[in-house]
C-alpha cells in the first residue's frame, strides 16, 4: 500500500483538497497531548494508495508543544518506506508565507530521498482577478514540479492525479534541489526572493479585503455589524433549532408510544420508557442545536468573519487571560456547553483553549433555565419596582445569568494569573483570511459529522450513567416509590451534606439526579412531590415547594449552587474527549462542585443572618 | 534623511514602515515565527486597520494580512515611510 503525505501552511485549502481526493470529510487540527490528529483516506481514483493529511503549520521549526508533535509526526512519516511522495500545498495568492515552509519540506524530502510535488492552490482566485504568477519559473528555481489547482473548483485535479499515477508507476529517487544542507535562515531569505520574483503581482486582493475590513473593523459600524451577527447566532441557537428539537422530542415520544406498550415484561418496559426514551432522548434532543450552531460557526469561519470577530473581542477578554477566539465558544455556552466545547477547537493557543474550557461550564446554559425559573418563581416575589419598570423575578434572572458569566471570567482571570511561564504560550498573531462566499456542501457535511461525533462519543457515557441512575431509582421496589429506592436511601445518607443549605433528602436526591443533566432537577422534584409532568407545568410544583417550608435562603443557595456546579454528564464526556484529558473534566467537576457548595452554604448563612 | 524610529504598534491606519529590528525582550521563538510569516528586517509593512480600544491592529506584509496585538507588535522596531492609500 503506497502512502502519499499532504502538507501545507494553515489556510492553504489543504482539507478541501484532501476531501476532494478521498471523498471523505476529515477535519484536521492540532490538539493538546502527546498525539496529533492526522487524517487519512484512500485516494478514490488511485487504488491501493492512501493520502495522509497533516495539520497545517507555518514552519518545521515548532514554537509550541503541539507544533512539535505535528512536526515530529511528519519527520517520522518521511522515514516510512511506504511513503512514496509528499504533496506540498501553497496558497498561490499569498506565496511568501507558504514558500518558506515549502522549501523546508523540499529540504527534508531531499534528505530522506522522497519525491515532492508542489501544488499551487487557489488559482481560480488569481484567474478571476487576472493576476499572473510565474509557476514555470518557480518550479525551475526550486527543482520541483508545480501543478496549478483549485481545490475549491476542482480544476487541475485530473492533472494532479495523472502526475501521481506516473510517479507511482515510475518510481525514481528523491528530489535533488541542492537544499539538503541549507539552514533555515537562508531558506527564509530564499522564500522572500522567490515570492518577489515569481509571486503574484499587484494588490487587488488585499485592496478588496481592506475595503470590507474598513466596514467590519470600523470603530462604530463594525460594532453594529458584530452585534447584529451575534444576534443572528443566538437566534439560530434558540429559535431556528427549536422546531427540529421539538420534532426529535415528538418523534421519540411517538416511537415510545408504539414500542413501550409492546413490551410485556414490566421491568423491561419501564427501562425502555424511562432510561432509553426519557434518559437518552433528553440528550438526543440537543443534536439539532449542535447541527445548527456548527453550521453557523462554520459559515462565520469560511466567510472570513470569525477572524474579525476574534480581533474585536480580543482586548476585553485578554484582561481575563482569554483570547478573542474564546468569544464564540463562550457565547455558544449560553445555549449549551456541548457545542461550545466543540467550538473551542478553533483556539490555537493550548493555554487559552484550556482557559476557555474552564469558562464554558460556568456560562448560563439553557439547561439551567428551568431550574432558575422554578426556584425564582418559588422564592422571589412577583412584584415590581421603580413604578413597574423592573420586575423582581426578571431582575433575579438577569442577576443569576450575570453571576455565571462573572464567575467564568473570574476563574479564567485567576487561573491565568497564577499560571507561570506565559512565554510557553502562543502570542496573538492571527492571519486574516480573505473574505469569500462559503460552500454549502462542506458546511453541511461538517455539521453532520459534528452531530454524529456527539451522538457516538458522548452517547456511550451518557447511556452508562443513565442506566446506573435508573437502576438506583427503580430497585428494589420496581419504581413504586422513589423514596424507598436505592437512590432514596442514598438521598437519606447524603442528607447531612445538604443540611447546611437547609435542604432535606428530597432536594438532595433531586440535586444528585441532576448531575445527569441540570433540568432533571425539576422532573425529579416533581416525582418526589407526586406531581406528574412538572417540567412542563411548574405551577403546582412551585406551590408544593413553597408549602414544604423551604426558606428563601435555601432557594438562593440552590440558585448559586446550580450556577457554578458542573452538573451535566454530556458536558463532562465531551470535555474529556475534546481536551483528551478525563482528568481535567474530573478536576473541574470536583473544583466547581466544591466551590458551588461552599458559596451556597455561605449564601444560606448570610440569608439567615439577615433573617431572610 | 531623518527617519522616525518607533514600534510597529505605534503605527496608525494607513501608515507604512520598514522593519528595522526586534527588541531583545521578544522571545527568540516569537521572533523566528514573525520572520517566517514575512516580518523580516528590511520588509515594508503597512498598518491597514487600527481599531478602537487598543484592539489588535491589522498589518499587511507582502500579500498577506496579519492581526497582531501589542504583546508582539510593540517589540518590533520600525522606521516610518509615510502613508499608503491602500
Amino acid at each position: 500500500m503506497s502512502r502519499i503525505i499532504l502538507v501545507g501552511s494553515p489556510n492553504s485549502g489543504k482539507s478541501l483538497l484532501f476531501n476532494r481526493l478521498t471523498g471523505l470529510s476529515q477535519k484536521v487540527a492540532n490538539f493538546p497531548g502527546i498525539t496529533v490528529d492526522v487524517g487519512s483516506g484512500k485516494l478514490q481514483e488511485i487504488p491501493d494508495t492512501t493520502l495522509v493529511d497533516f495539520p497545517g503549520t507555518y514552519s518545521l521549526q515548532p514554537i509550541s508543544g503541539e507544533e512539535e508533535v505535528a512536526v515530529e509526526h511528519f519527520r517520522r512519516a518521511l522515514d516510512d518506506a511506504d511513503v512514496t511522495q509528499v504533496l506540498c500545498l501553497i496558497d498561490a495568492t499569498r506565496m511568501e508565507k507558504s514558500l518558506y515552509f515549502t522549501l523546508q519540506v523540499i529540504r527534508e524530502c531531499e534528505r530522506h530521498g522522497k519525491q515532492v510535488v508542489v501544488l499551487a492552490n487557489m488559482m481560480d482566485v488569481l484567474t478571476r482577478h487576472k493576476i499572473e504568477v510565474d509557476l514555470a519559473g518557480l518550479s525551475h528555481a526550486i527543482h520541483a514540479p508545480i501543478i496549478p489547482i483549485s481545490a475549491r473548483k476542482g480544476t487541475g485535479i485530473d492533472n494532479l492525479l495523472k502526475h501521481l499515477r506516473h510517479n507511482i508507476d515510475n518510481p525514481k529517487g528523491g528530489i535533488d534541489a541542492g537544499l539538503a544542507e541549507t539552514p533555515d535562515e537562508l531558506l527564509r531569505g530564499n522564500a522572500h526572493q522567490l515570492a518577489t520574483r515569481f509571486g503574484p503581482r499587484g494588490d487587488i486582493l488585499i485592496k478588496s479585503q481592506a475595503r470590507l475590513d474598513s466596514f467590519f473593523l470600523h470603530s462604530t459600524l463594525g460594532g453594529f455589524a458584530f452585534f447584529g451577527i451575534m444576534y443572528l447566532l443566538f437566534q439560530s441557537i434558540f429559535t431556528w433549532s427549536a422546531p427540529a428539537m421539538d420534532a426529535v422530542e415528538t418523534g421519540l415520544a411517538a416511537l415510545s408510544d408504539v414500542i413501550v406498550p409492546a413490551i410485556s415484561n414490566q421491568t423491561a418496559s419501564d427501562f425502555t420508557a424511562d432510561a432509553l426514551f426519557s434518559g437518552i432522548g433528553a440528550f438526543l434532543v440537543f443534536v439539532p442545536q449542535i447541527f445548527v450552531l456548527t453550521f453557523i460557526i462554520g459559515l462565520l469561519e469560511d466567510s472570513g468573519y470569525m477572524a474579525r470577530a476574534a480581533l474585536i473581542c480580543h482586548r476585553p477578554l485578554k484582561v481575563f487571560g482569554l483570547t478573542g477566539k474564546s468569544f464564540i465558544p463562550m457565547l455558544s455556552g449560553v445555549a449549551c456547553a456541548i457545542p461550545a466545547i466543540y467550538a473551542a477547537r478553533s483556539i490555537d493557543s493550548p493555554k487559552k483553549r484550556l482557559l476557555t474550557y474552564m469558562a464554558i461550564p460556568l456560562m448560563p446554559c439553557s439547561a439551567r433555565l428551568p431550574v432558575y425559573t422554578l426556584l425564582i418563581a418559588a422564592f422571589i416575589p412577583q412584584t415590581t419596582a421603580l413604578g413597574g419598570l423592573v420586575g423582581l423575578q426578571g431582575l433575579a434572572m438577569f442577576l443569576i445569568y450575570f453571576f455565571g458569566m462573572a464567575c467564568a471570567l473570574l476563574v479564567t482571570g485567576l487561573v491565568s494569573r497564577n499560571s507561570p511561564d506565559q512565554y510557553n504560550d502562543l502570542p496573538f498573531v492571527l492571519e486574516m483570511p480573505p473574505y469569500r462566499v462559503p460552500g454549502l456542501k462542506p458546511l453541511l457535511r461538517n455539521s453532520w459529522n459534528r452531530s454524529k461525533h456527539f451522538v457516538t462519543k458522548a452517547g456511550k457515557i451518557i447511556f452508562a450513567v443513565t442506566v446506573v441512575i435508573w437502576v438506583l431509582g427503580y430497585f428494589p421496589n420496581h419504581g413504586a416509590d422513589l423514596s424507598a429506592s436505592w437512590l432514596g436511601s442514598i438521598g437519606h445518607v447524603v442528607e447531612p451534606i445538604f443540611a447546611p443549605l437547609g435542604l432535606d433528602w428530597r432536594y438532595g436526591v433531586a440535586v444528585l439526579t441532576s448531575f445527569l443533566a441540570r433540568e432533571v432537577f425539576v422532573g425529579t422534584l416533581g416525582t418526589m412531590f407526586g406531581i406528574e409532568g412538572a417540567d412542563e407545568n411548574m405551577v403546582p410544583l412551585v406551590e408544593q415547594i413553597q408549602a414544604s417550608g423551604l426558606s428563601v435562603g435555601s432557594g438562593l443557595a440552590l440558585l448559586v449552587f446550580f450556577a457554578i456546579a458542573l452538573m451535566c454528564v454530556s458536558t463532562m464526556a465531551i470535555l474529556g474527549k475534546e481536551s483528551r484529558s478525563n482528568t481535567l473534566a474530573l478536576k473541574m467537576f470536583a473544583a466547581y462542585g466544591i466551590a458551588a457548595y461552599i458559596l451556597a452554604v455561605g449564601v444560606y448563612n448570610l440569608a439567615l443572618l439577615f433573617g431572610i | 534623511m531623518n527617519t522616525t524610529v518607533c514600534s510597529l504598534w505605534s503605527l496608525g491606519a494607513g501608515q507604512r514602515c520598514r522593519i528595522e529590528s526586534y527588541d531583545k525582550a521578544l522571545a527568540e521563538n516569537y521572533r523566528v515565527r514573525m520572520m517566517e510569516l514575512g516580518f523580516h528586517p528590511g520588509e515594508v509593512v503597512t498598518c491597514l486597520q487600527a481599531p478602537a480600544l487598543s484592539a489588535p491592529k491589522v498589518y499587511r506584509v507582502s500579500n498577506t494580512m496579519f492581526s497582531l496585538d501589542d504583546e508582539v507588535a510593540s517589540h518590533i522596531r520600525v522606521s516610518l515611510l509615510g502613508t499608503d492609500a491602500t
